[in-house]
Formats: C-alpha cells, sequence, structure tokens
C-alpha cells in the first residue's frame, strides 16, 4: 500500500508544501487526486464536491491542474501549442482566443522567445516551466505543482518560485511537492509531511523542520 | 508568403488538380490510365486516413482491411438486394464506422504495439468469417464466398473514376481541417503524450474514437468503390493484409505525419503495384524490403526528406 491514512485540508488561496523523503509517495497523492489512481477507500473532496474517481480529463475541467516531476511535453508541438491546447480543452475555449491566451500563460512564464519552438528541442530547465505554463493555461483553481526544483540550479530556482508566487497572486491555491528544505522555507504556509505513506508532521515550516520525526527521517535515526 | 496567400495557393492547386482529373475521362484517356487513377485515388484516400491514425493520432491501427472488406461486402451485398451501388459504397462506410466503434472498446485497452498487434487480428478474424458466411443466396462463383458486384456490369468505368476522385480530394480536404482545428491539435497531443494529455483536460478515450471512426468511415468507401470497380469480392482479397501494405507503404514512403506524404507515396505504390504484378507472391516480399528500407534510410519519407533539405538549404525558418 502506497498510501495509508493521509488525510488533510488545503484551504482556498494557500500555499501548502507537501514534503516527504524519496519514495514518501508524494507523487502518488497527487495521482490520487487528479483520478489517475483510484484509492482502494478514503475520498478527495473538491470545493466541498466528491471528485474519488473521477478521470483525469475531468478533474482538470473541474480546476485542478498539475506538472509533472520530469517534464511530458508534447514533443512534436511547439511551446504555444502545448500551452494552448490546455487551454482549448481544459477550459474548453476557442483555438485562436487559446493561442493569444497562450502567449500570455508565455510571458509570465518568461518563454514568449520560445513560442514557435517544438518542445523536444527545448532544455529540461525550460520544459520545467513550460509544465507550470501548460497547468496554467487551464486557468484552475488548485495547482498541484510537482518537484519543480529539480535540476534548477541557484538562479533558476528563484525564477521559478517567481513564477509560482505571481500564479498565486492570481488566486490560485498551490500544493507544491518537494524536498528542498529552502524552497519549502521560503514559499509557502504550512507544510505537510507524509513518509511510507503516512503523514508524520504539518504546520509552520520553522515548526516542522525542528519536528524530531522530520529529521528523523530525513536523516536518519539517531543511535 | 503569408499563412492566407499559401492557403489560396494551396487550395487552387488542389481546386486545379481536381477539375482536370475530372475532366480527363471526357478527353478521351487511355483506359489503362483510368485503371491506374483509379488505384491512385483509392491509395490515396485510405492512406491519408492511415495517415491521420498512424502520423496525427498515434494509432499504429493495422486493420485497414477490415473497413475495406466490410465495406466492400456491405455494398456487394446490398446490390444482390437491388440497392444502387452509389448508395451501397455509403453505407459500406457507414458500416465499417460502426464496426470501428464495436472494436474501440476491447482494442483501446491496449497501447502502441500491442494496439497494433490486437487490431492486425481483425481483419484476419472478418476473413475466416466471410469465408464461411453466405449473407445472400446470390451467385457464388468459383464455388467460394466470393461474390459479383450485381447490376454493374452496365456501370461505366468513368463513374468509379469519378467516385474515386470525389473520394480522394474528400480525404485531403479533410486532412487538412482537422490538421488546423482543435480537434487535430488535440490528437497530436494524445500521440506525443497521453498522460499530459489527459491532464491537460483531453479526453484521450473519445478523441481517438472520434479519429477511427472517421478513418474507418472514408476507408471504407474508398474500399467500397473499389470493390464497385472490381465488380467481385471475396474474402481472401477483401481482408488482405496487401491493403494494410497498401496504405502502409504510401504513408511511410511519403512521409508519415506529414500532410502531402499519403499524395506522394500513393503515387509511388500505383507503380510498384502494377510494376509487381508480375511477381505474384514474391511481390509481397519485395514490398517488405522496400518498406525496410525506406524506414532505415528515409524515416522521414520522401516529402519529410525535401522539407528538410529545403530547411537546411536556404536557412527558412520552421
Amino acid at each position: 500500500m502506497a498510501l495509508n491514512n493521509v488525510s488533510f485540508e488545503l484551504p482556498s488561496g494557500a500555499i501548502m508544501g507537501l514534503m516527504g523523503p524519496n519514495g514518501a509517495g508524494k507523487t502518488t497523492l497527487v495521482n490520487v487526486i487528479c483520478g489517475f489512481y483510484k484509492p482502494d477507500s478514503g475520498t478527495v473532496k473538491f470545493q466541498g464536491r466528491d471528485i474519488t474517481g473521477i478521470p483525469p480529463h475531468k478533474v482538470c475541467r473541474l480546476g485542478i491542474a498539475r506538472t509533472y516531476q520530469i517534464p511530458q511535453p508534447f514533443g512534436e508541438l511547439t511551446a504555444l501549442q502545448n500551452v494552448a491546447v490546455a487551454g482549448m480543452y481544459g477550459r474548453g475555449v476557442g483555438k485562436s482566443a487559446a493561442e493569444s491566451e497562450a502567449l500570455e500563460v508565455l510571458k509570465l512564464t518568461d518563454l514568449a522567445d520560445k513560442k514557435d519552438v517544438p518542445a523536444k528541442n527545448l532544455t529540461t530547465i525550460t520544459l520545467k516551466r513550460l509544465e507550470v505554463a501548460r497547468a496554467r493555461a487551464t486557468d484552475p483553481k488548485l495547482l498541484l505543482v510537482d518537484e519543480p526544483a529539480a535540476g534548477l540550479n541557484e538562479t533558476e530556482l528563484p525564477h521559478m518560485l517567481e513564477i509560482l508566487a505571481a500564479i498565486r497572486q492570481a488566486g490560485v491555491t498551490i500544493l507544491l511537492i518537494e524536498h528542498v528544505m529552502q524552497v519549502m522555507r521560503e514559499a509557502v504556509d504550512t507544510i505537510f509531511v507524509i513518509n511510507e505513506g503516512t503523514p508524520i508532521a504539518s504546520g509552520q515550516p520553522d515548526e516542522v523542520m525542528k519536528d524530531k520525526r522530520v529529521i528523523e527521517c530525513y536523516l536518519g535515526e539517531y543511535q | 508568403m503569408g499563412i492566407t496567400t499559401r492557403r489560396i495557393v494551396v487550395l487552387s492547386l488542389l481546386g486545379g488538380f481536381a477539375v482536370v482529373m475530372a475532366l480527363l475521362p471526357i478527353m478521351g484517356m487511355p483506359q489503362t490510365w483510368m485503371l491506374y487513377l483509379i488505384y491512385f485515388f483509392v491509395f490515396l484516400a485510405a492512406a491519408n486516413m492511415w495517415n491521420l491514425l498512424a502520423g496525427f493520432s498515434g494509432l499504429l491501427a493495422l486493420c485497414p482491411a477490415a473497413f475495406i472488406g466490410l465495406a466492400g461486402y456491405t455494398m456487394t451485398i446490398l446490390t444482390w438486394l437491388n440497392i444502387p451501388f452509389y448508395v451501397g459504397i455509403l453505407v459500406g462506410g457507414v458500416v465499417a464506422a460502426l464496426f470501428s466503434i464495436l472494436i474501440s472498446g476491447s482494442v483501446f485497452r491496449m497501447k502502441g504495439v500491442y494496439f497494433a498487434i490486437g487490431t492486425l487480428v481483425v481483419p484476419e478474424i472478418l476473413r475466416l468469417v466471410f469465408l464461411r458466411w453466405r449473407p445472400v443466396g446470390g451467385e457464388l462463383s468459383g464455388g467460394g464466398a466470393g461474390y459479383m458486384v450485381k447490376g454493374v456490369s452496365e456501370v461505366i468505368m468513368q463513374e468509379t473514376y469519378w467516385l474515386g476522385l470525389a473520394v480522394a480530394v474528400a480525404s485531403i480536404i479533410l486532412i487538412g481541417i482537422i490538421l488546423r482545428s482543435k480537434f487535430g491539435l488535440g490528437l497530436a497531443a494524445i500521440r506525443d503524450n497521453d498522460t499530459s494529455a489527459a491532464s491537460s483536460g483531453i479526453d484521450v478515450f473519445r478523441l481517438k474514437l472520434y479519429s477511427f471512426i472517421i478513418a474507418a468511415f472514408v476507408m471504407g468507401v474508398a474500399g467500397a468503390i473499389f470493390y464497385s470497380y472490381q465488380r467481385y469480392i471475396e474474402p481472401n482479397s477483401a481482408f488482405n493484409i496487401r491493403w494494410l501494405m497498401i496504405v502502409l507503404l504510401a504513408t511511410v514512403i511519403g512521409g508519415k505525419g506529414i500532410e502531402e506524404g499519403p499524395f506522394v507515396g500513393a503515387i509511388i505504390v500505383v507503380i510498384l503495384h502494377f510494376q509487381l504484378a508480375r511477381y505474384g507472391e514474391i511481390s509481397l516480399l519485395i514490398q517488405g524490403i522496400i518498406l525496410v528500407v525506406i524506414m532505415l534510410a528515409v524515416p522521414q519519407g520522401i516529402t519529410g526528406l525535401i522539407r528538410d533539405l529545403r530547411r537546411s538549404g536556404s536557412f527558412r525558418p520552421g
């Protein structure tokens, strides 16, 4: 069992961190929320509505978007098309409206100069931003960001956090999955920590970082 | 050239092509040429649809013979029920489309190469069924399960020629519209990554199904036109793997995933078809070798090669 008794609430407008060591079940949790996996028991509620077991494309249309830890672009499509197609289907807007909106999202994520480049020719770092852009284009109420910092260097990381902050400013609730402590300390209001599929701590970043069980699962037990 | 100017040029070229082709029989084209062109039209329409599936939707469907054969049989059987063949051609397309819906539930459970293999067995199953089944008490020839198309002996060759031209041109226009639509972009997204397509709000199953139905219908219509020209249908020809070979060769030689690919490819396949006819069964082997060589040497096909050369030669941005 990958997840066991994981229960949390994410208030609208908040930005929460989901933390845990490798294999803790963070991405599994995202997959359960987005409808890729169906839980054996338990429910996923979104804006008071039970969305457990709803297929991924409907979850997206309800207003939950996600990014992938390892970028999953549409390789043959240009950056603009990657973002526009998400707008067309995620929000149900027409082609030309989606394309002009996609251009705005590309500007927000600093990708406007890459708009006509096929995604397969973009670097991994650029693709990380394209992931965020594509998710943003579906106009989500809740955005699940899976390890945006992985693979980014010291200058690229603040850039990514700025982009996420701008999205939050626009009223989007964010669940940030990450295990880079620095990101958590800077970017989130509260943190929820899981390990081996079970919750071990939650609260303000500073408190959580001092929690004995959190330190243990990251650094190993004191002998 | 701007996009609009370019579109006008392409559309007028297509219109010119259609008009010239339509006038050729009236101006006294030799019968053999008319024969070649009927084959070309049918192959082109079927290959365009296979390009829609394999090139633009990521569906490596190896069952074109199922759609072509079923539609051909539908048209033939309907002529025995005194329904005109041109009505039968349309009904044949509808039957092929309905059949595609019927098998979609099971074949779409599989992905990639498993989907390919799953679809490959479908025409073979139909072949075996039709070898044993006698749908109407019509005139059987050679004691097999073959049927003559009733009443088309009066049909002049020109009519099938024009019908073939119509479906070929329609298939070109259809592909042009799909590729520039929201639907086409959704299909391309699914082809490139079906997981992130789903999480971008795309109903993957539904879009793939639409693409499958459209391809089945047009392939069916093209196939039924072919058999109305042939005037005879039997299971071993209708559900033959040669149909797959034709669409596959035309698409791959021309350029898979490129709009103009099947047009160029279909010309070559028609030439091959008549040149290799004298080798009988070995012709399939020769075609297979050609296919493998093309895939190894020029995987992007002829139109893809031309596009790449033009790009590197003149620094034209993509």
